[in-house]
């Protein structure tokens, strides 16, 4: 399982990286993808052309503005320093020698290899500044675009070459970048956010970066006519984003909000570069002089794009005129000189390059990371690897609008039925933790007690499905109920992915559910066609992945009635008022209270059939130092991707 | 001096073939298909692999082939050719398809005859399921042991099992996609040559269309398409369209063959159309067109597996030797057993239908006799 992207054009995905992109990610497949777009519906609706998504405003002037609000000031950070600051508490287990030499065979060696090799540097003078790290992407990247970002692929390259302004950490707290901002301020009543940024930024092409390209940006996502594949879910919800001067920038909300701070992080553009081409090639993508550009990015961040082959590879270097001003250092420098980023499809070719030397780091799947392939000495001559718990979990998800699931109790006998010890103990080889609900045990949302994972128990399964009317009335061996006079058989296709894993699992629950008499036929289903299924209900049960969000207000497009990526059409009143008190509830107690009683409500109605948390595995070659793995994954939160380092050699 | 090509019928009034005037054409075959050691080795083992087809249910299997329950004898074992010929008996009651221990738990007079392997190809067997079996191990674990003959796959299902069963598909596949093909092929090549004219035209031009269209494109439409597919949609399509080669040979024959003699004669004496063609004509041209039918079932194998391979063959859990292949194929460094086994078979089965076919050919086409002497 767990290749990060198996088919790399069809796959809609989206990732976090720090600086750019939304606070939501999915995983639809349980394979082919790391995380997906936060709104796949949100794709088609862009290219209605006559559509209006900003209505015209008239921002006040900024004396009036400050007159009417009080300011309260909110995080500038520079996430290596935070990272730094919280690694001072903590104090290696072992020796770098010592945990170079172990071998990850448990959690606690797990640990270990983690304190030692997982810190930033002591001092500056340990650190190879001129380091080359390669990097390895599981798909191309296919625009350099940072608005028309979509695979996990392309947020990886963007995270890197882009203007960001805000981020967050890896307890995904969210921050305004250090680096590019002087200050951030909300207003006491939530309508207003204020940023003013600092005034030596430069583009690539030595151009200044100002509050007019970040205006720009937001108003280029939200033109219609400019097919923005993932990143307009949310920034749509602003009112608008004023400029008052080269560094003032003021951000309009609709209504005050918790989830208002994700709303603003959007990826920026520069204007002087796209200004007149959009007009003429609304796709940024069609154009002589877009192609180009595609060869050639405008970048804002630290590094620049210096050659790209085409399915092969992505050369970036880093920046000096981003890090210097007349020779002096003016924001702490990144630690590779140099990134190249190979594209490898094939997670067996990708290991093969780790071992061999030609990747660094690369994404394992578990057969990958229990097997001999990474276990033996070959595999330790030049690697070391580690895990950590990620925030993805899977689930079979029940489409409540067809006969078979519209009944709770049918749900509860499903996942009564599943037999979740073999899956976890056999089929994941015990590496996985069940999943219990849409919150991560170990996160600020979820209940604190009282949940109970799932296990196999047919009488009951068997005494649900009785009570719900499901029982064998004309002994042919198959449940069957009679719905409006016609008698119908519980005979359901469960849609799955095709990768290897998703199929196991699948194939697991036809089997359970083959000795209580209902007969689920198992479809193996091709990534894109299976999300289009989903989106239009067209399907009965199927088996998908989520990944976390930064707030758990992103889950109402998946809970909400109605919302566009609630597959199952689930519809529950009670959770849809609780999602509207979240995002009203500013006291983060009372807050967390109310997403961990949405959290015990979809559980207790089994609104999926919770499988499993996906955790996540890599090969680190043993030159890099630094990794620290999050609920996002090692890289995709705030310094995440930055800190890795290597030694002086 | 040339010599005109002798019909089937003189060929057995030749010389070598005197001391046994009275063998027909397919006798006369099948003795020169007997010298050929190879090719009667392969349609040996062909045999073989039909009887393990037929019977696997009662080689390996959870299921007992016979069994007496609560009064009356049932065949659950019949349940892994259609599940609806497993008693439902064995479902209800909360049976569960747990045999060994529910039989003897629910009604203690039974008795059962169980396969000769107890292994499952749908499911892994646990611990304790069968007196001094060990549970199926899984992932990279399941070497070949004295429990699992052939090893297990990543998620414990006996390598064995799945093989067995297996060889029913590759069986049924070969065997039913030709038959449907050579229906077709036959039916429109007789047509066509026989009438001639502009039926011949037109068939001629629905030939070169379906040639066209390759079989591998509609098969990945179908499944789109389709609720459920199972192996039978994957032979229909694969009949469907490989045909071709015998309608065209059949059209060839006669063409040939409408214009002797014995033809005229028939049709001097009134008989029927349909008679002529089935009774007479084909009968003779029949040795060429078997010929591409065997190639043709080492090809629909070939094709399943590949499809399976894929992961475009039937629904799961489908035991297809390319199933098995595909599985071994992610962790190919440590499960040799889950590529080694179900390869070979692949390749002595295909190398077998080409064998036989290579032998008939010899056999049937004079020419090739005489060169082979």
């Amino acid at each position: 399982m767990m290749q990060r992207i198996s088919f790399r054009l069809l796959v809609l995905c989206i990732a976090i990286m720090m600086g750019c992109g939304k606070s939501k990610s999915v995983t639809p497949s349980a394979d082919s993808v790391e995380s997906s777009s936060r709104d796949a519906a949100a794709v088609d609706s862009a290219t209605v052309a006559e559509e209006v998504l900003l209505e015209p405003f008239d921002p006040p002037k900024l004396e009036e503005l400050e007159a009417s609000v009080t300011w309260v000031d909110q995080r500038v950070v520079d996430t290596l320093e935070l990272r730094r600051q919280a690694e001072a508490n903590t104090k290696s287990l072992v020796t770098v020698d010592e945990a170079l030499k172990l071998r990850n065979d448990s959690p606690e060696a797990n640990k270990k290899i983690l304190s030692a090799l997982g810190r930033l540097p002591d001092s500056d003078a340990d650190v190879d500044w001129n380091a080359t790290l390669v990097r390895h992407l599981n798909g191309d990247a296919k625009s350099m675009n940072p608005l028309m970002a979509n695979s996990t692929s392309e947020f990886e390259v963007h995270g890197l070459m882009a203007f960001g302004v805000f981020s967050f950490d890896w307890e995904m707290k969210p921050l305004a970048i250090a680096d590019v901002t002087v200050s951030w301020q909300t207003s006491s009543d939530g309508m207003y956010d204020k940023v003013v940024l600092r005034d030596d930024l430069t583009w690539s092409d030595g151009k200044p970066i100002t509050a007019h390209d970040v205006v720009f940006s937001f108003q280029t996502i939200m033109n219609p006519k400019v097919p923005v594949p993932a990143v307009r879910a949310g920034t749509d919800e602003l009112r608008w984003v004023a400029a008052y001067d080269n560094q003032t920038l003021v951000y309009f909300h609709k209504k005050p909000s918790p989830t208002n701070i994700w709303n603003i992080n959007f990826p920026v553009i520069p204007k002087h570069v796209y200004e007149e081409s959009v007009k003429e090639d609304p796709t940024m993508a069609n154009s002589e002089y877009h192609i180009k550009l595609e060869q050639k990015p405008v970048c804002g961040g630290p590094y620049i794009i210096t050659k790209r082959t085409q399915g092969q590879e992505i050369v970036l270097e880093r920046r000096d005129d981003w890090f210097k001003k007349d020779g002096k250092l003016v924001r702490p420098l990144r630690h590779f000189k140099e990134i190249r980023c190979r594209v490898i499809e094939d997670p067996n070719t990708a290991l093969l390059a780790l071992r061999a030397g030609e990747i660094e780091e690369t994404i394992l799947n578990p057969e990958q990371w229990i097997t001999e392939q990474t276990n033996n000495d070959e595999f330790y001559a030049k690697n070391t690897k580690a895990t950590g718990t990620q925030w993805v979990e899977f689930h079979f998800c029940w489409n409540c609008d067809t006969p078979y699931f519209s009944d709770k109790r049918v749900r509860q006998a499903m996942s009564y039925a599943f037999d979740h010890r073999e899956m976890l103990d056999k089929l994941f080889y015990g590496l996985y933790e069940p999943a219990m609900g849409p919150f991560h045990a170990s996160a600020w949302m979820a209940p604190k007690q009282g949940l109970k994972p799932y296990q196999q128990d047919l009488d009951k399964a068997e005494d649900l499905l009785d009570e719900a009317g499901w029982e064998d009335s004309d002994g042919d061996g198959i449940r069957d109920k009679t719905i409006g006079g016609k008698k119908i058989n519980f005979e359901f296709t469960l849609l799955s992915s095709t990768t290897p894993n998703s199929l196991k699992v699948s194939e697991l629950l036809k089997q359970n559910l083959d000795q209580i008499g209902v007969v689920c036929n198992v479809k193996p289903t091709e990534f894109t066609v299976l999300q289009q299924l989903e989106i239009e209900h067209k399907f009965h049960a199927a088996m998908g992945g989520w990944g976390t969000g930064t707030d758990p207000d992103t889950t109402i497009n998946i809970f909400g009635t109605g919302e566009n990526r609630n597959f199952g059409s689930y519809s529950n009143k009670e959770v849809d008022a609780l999602y509207e008190a979240g995002r009203k509830e500013f006291d983060p107690v009372k807050r967390a209270a109310i997403y961990a009683k949405i959290h015990e409500i979809v559980y207790e109605d089994q609104v999926y059939t919770w499988l499993f948390w996906r955790n996540s595995f890599y090969g680190f070659n043993k030159a890099l130092r630094g990794y620290k793995f999050s609920p996002r994954g090692p890289y995709n939160y705030g310094p995440g991707f930055d800190s890795l380092w290597k030694a002086v050699p | 001096m040339p010599t005109p090509i002798p019909s089937p019928d003189l060929v057995i009034a030749a010389p070598e073939a005197l001391d046994s005037a009275t063998r027909g054409f397919w006798a006369e075959t099948w003795v020169r298909f007997k010298r050929r050691r190879l090719a009667l080795l392969a349609l040996a083992y062909v045999c073989f692999l039909a009887i393990v087809a037929i019977f696997a249910p009662a080689i390996a299997g959870t299921k007992p082939v016979v069994c007496k329950y609560k009064g009356h004898l049932y065949f659950p074992a019949l349940g892994y050719l259609n599940s609806k010929w497993e008693n439902p008996v064995f479902y209800t009651d909360r049976f569960r398809r747990i045999y060994p221990e529910n039989l003897k738990a629910k009604d203690p007079e039974s008795w059962a005859i169980w396969p000769l392997v107890y292994q499952d190809p749908y499911r892994r067997v646990r611990e304790g399921e069968w007196p001094d079996q060990p549970g199926n191990p899984t992932g990279v674990e399941g070497v070949p042991s004295q429990y699992n003959r052939l090893g297990t796959d990543q998620s414990g299902k006996d390598v064995f099992a799945q093989m067995v069963h297996g060889t029913r598909i590759a069986m049924l596949v070969g065997f039913v996609s030709m038959g449907i093909s050579a229906v077709i092929g036959i039916g429109i090549g007789a047509t066509a040559g026989y009438f001639g004219g502009w039926i011949d035209t037109l068939l001629s031009r629905v030939i070169e269309l379906v040639m066209c269209i390759p079989a591998l494109v509609l098969i990945l439409a179908l499944i789109a398409i389709l609720e459920k597919t199972t192996i039978w949609h994957l032979m229909v399509i694969l009949g469907a369209t490989g045909w071709t080669g015998i309608a065209r040979l059949t059209r060839a024959e006669f063409l040939k063959l409408k214009h002797i003699d014995y033809v005229l004669a028939a049709r001097a004496l009134g008989v029927g159309r349909f008679r002529i063609m089935f009774r007479h004509v084909l009968r003779n041209a029949l040795a060429p067109i078997v010929v591409p039918i065997t190639f043709g079932i080492a090809s629909a194998i070939i094709t399943e597996s590949a499809l399976s391979f894929l992961g475009f063959g039937a629904d799961p859990p489908n035991p297809s030797w390319g199933t098995l292949l595909n599985a071994g194929r992610t962790t190919i460094e440590q499960t040799w057993w889950l590529v080694l086994f179900p390869g070979l078979a692949i390749f002595f089965t295909v190398l077998a239908y080409n064998l036989i076919g290579e032998g008939l050919q010899e056999a049937t086409d004079p020419r090739l006799r005489e060169a082979g002497k």
